[in-house]
């Protein structure tokens, strides 16, 4: 589970005057899950416009399995703070939304988003519309119609950032659990130093702008992660480390 | 009666019962004040005469309704397709829309009734010049609001289907027409309102003979109050009908924003549900 799924070489982004991400390297695990923590406005989400496709990078290269994607799309699962659900589609529908996009959605991509969804507690939704469903619920529909893009690499843009804690509590368990039997390679923003802990494998912290990579540390929890862990001392060192580089020492 | 069958029989109550008893007020108004005014029967007749006048001249009227509903429908049609592909076109071409689109107002700023002689010079005396007119007036705000719509589809949905590798094609029919539904329909029935209005100036100005704006005509030269009362009743419930007509396609068209869960359609069910 080593091999390089995603390789940033030296890409850069300016709008205008403003740098928005300084020149960039970052390789990624194909099945590891990466969070990136920085201060707002620091290129996080043009990071990940450049990865998707969406922005053509000043410079640098974009490698997907060693192929160059630089500026092409198609080619990963994309999620934002907004759910983006279309409203005149079901539950299953949007789930299969991406088929319908891009090619046929036949019976199995049917069955399978209704085995998901069942399983992942969606099932009594499936023939609802998305206004039925609450802001947990819509987040859940807008994950696993990115995982029905059958991509390895899926981009979450702050999935959680508008949830109230309780509700943000509960999916990142949920997506954890989703994401061990998914077996897909995640690149997770947040600017919540305990999710990105909590979640992944690897934490890239990025600096205000220009924003660039300053620190890439190894999550220190075993998995699977329990709520406990939150107060390991593992976990409050390395929250400590990660919070001395965002705010220089107010900790 | 479960909850949710009583919900919408309430619903039903409202939607269908309120209009009708609006409907009946006006009808007592109308009679309240022709009686208690003591106005003279060549000015107003009573509403029970003027639709006695429709009812026993029904045979004589019928065919001319048809010709109306005709004109309207056909030229309803027309307008609102060539309005729905000038409103693409020109969202879509920003040049195109800074071209055309001071031509449409211009169009708009023409009086009717000015329209009408030239179109039955070039159309002749025929349904065609009716049809036209029609359509000129349909057209406009189908075209403004799908524009309107069209450029207001949220930009990040329509970055997600990039992302997913969508081709324009895709994302024009699955995401942007489907967003812009809620002003297509309000073109629409702005269109379907004045729809009849547009058929009746075209009667009037460009009629052969029979047709239910002369008829009218006719019936006011002669004095008789009640059928120039009654066919202005048959004029507005042509309006009305087609008006809620397209409000039906409206509602049928876009269940998800009174529902909270999809119809199950009996053509359309999915083995593995029965299953579960
Ligand atoms: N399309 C754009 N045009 C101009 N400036 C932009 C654009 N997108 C982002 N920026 C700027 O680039 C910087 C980084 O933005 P962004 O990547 O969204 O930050 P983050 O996601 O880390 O909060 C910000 O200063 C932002 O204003
Ligand atoms: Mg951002």
């Amino acid at each position: 589970m080593t091999e390089p799924l995603l390789s940033l070489r030296e890409v850069a982004k300016t709008f205008g005057e403003t740098v928005a991400l300084a020149p960039t390297t970052l390789t990624i695990d194909e099945g590891s899950f990466v969070a990136i923590v920085g201060p707002s406005g620091c290129g996080k989400s043009t990071l990940f416009n450049v990865i998707a496709g969406l922005l053509t990078p000043d410079g640098g290269d974009v490698l997907l399995r060693d192929r160059p994607v630089t500026g092409s799309t198609g080619h990963v699962g994309y999620m934002l703070q907004k759910d983006l659900l279309v409203p005149w589609r079901t539950v299953e529908d949007n789930i299969t939304m991406a088929k319908r996009l891009t090619g046929r959605v036949t019976a199995e991509d049917r069955a399978e988003a209704r085995r998901m969804a069942r399983a992942y507690g969606l099932g009594e939704f499936l023939r609802h519309y998305p206004s039925a469903l609450s802001g947990g619920m819509r987040q859940r529909v807008a994950f696993m119609r990115t995982l029905m893009t059958h991509q390895s690499l899926l981009l979450l843009d702050e999935p959680f950032g508008a949830l109230d804690a309780q509700t943000r509590l509960e999916m990142q368990q949920w997506l954890l659990q989703v994401w061990r039997d998914a077996q897909r390679t995640v690149l997770f923003i947040t600017h919540d130093v305990d999710e990105s802990i909590f979640l992944a494998d690897r934490v890239v912290v990025m600096s205000p702008r220009p924003g660039r990579v300053v620190a890439d540390f190894t999550s220190p929890l075993a998995r699977p992660r329990t709520l406990d862990m939150l107060t390991e001392g593992h976990f409050i060192e390395l929250k400590g480390r990660v919070m001395h580089l965002l705010h220089g020492g107010a900790t | 009666m479960s909850a949710p069958g009583r919900r919408r029989a309430g619903l039903v109550a409202r939607n269908v019962g309120v209009p009708i008893l609006s409907l009946v007020l006006v009808l007592v108004l109308w009679q309240l004040i022709v009686v208690g005014f003591h106005v003279a029967s060549y000015v107003a007749p009573r509403p029970r005469e003027a639709i006695l006048s429709v009812t026993q001249n029904w045979s004589l009227l019928w065919p001319l309704v048809l010709g109306t509903i005709r004109e309207t429908v056909y030229g309803f049609v027309v307008g609102a397709a060539l309005g729905f592909f000038l409103g693409v076109i020109m969202a879509k071409v920003p040049f195109l829309q800074g071209l055309v689109y001071p031509v449409l107002v211009l169009s708009q700023a023409i009086p009717i009734i000015a329209l009408a002689a030239p179109l039955v010079l070039i159309l002749g005396f025929s349904t065609a010049p009716k049809i036209v007119i029609v359509a000129w007036i349909v057209f406009f705000p189908v075209t403004v609001n799908v524009i309107d719509g069209l450029s207001h589809v949220d930009r990040d949905l329509l970055n997600l289907a990039k992302v997913y590798g969508a081709s324009r094609w895709r994302t024009f029919w699955q995401i942007e027409i489907p967003a812009t539904s809620t002003p297509l329909f309000s073109g629409l029935k702005i269109g379907a309102t004045y729809a009849v209005t547009g058929a009746i100036i075209g009667e009037l100005a460009a009629s052969d003979g029979s047709s239910l704006a002369l008829y009218q005509e006719h019936a006011n030269s002669n004095l008789n109050t009640a059928a120039v009362y009654g066919t202005t009743m048959v004029m507005t419930a042509i309006g009305i009908s087609w008006f809620l007509l397209v409000v039906g396609v409206e509602v049928f068209a876009t269940p998800w924003r009174r529902r909270t869960v999809a119809r199950r359609w009996p053509w359309r069910r999915d083995r593995d549900d029965v299953a579960q």
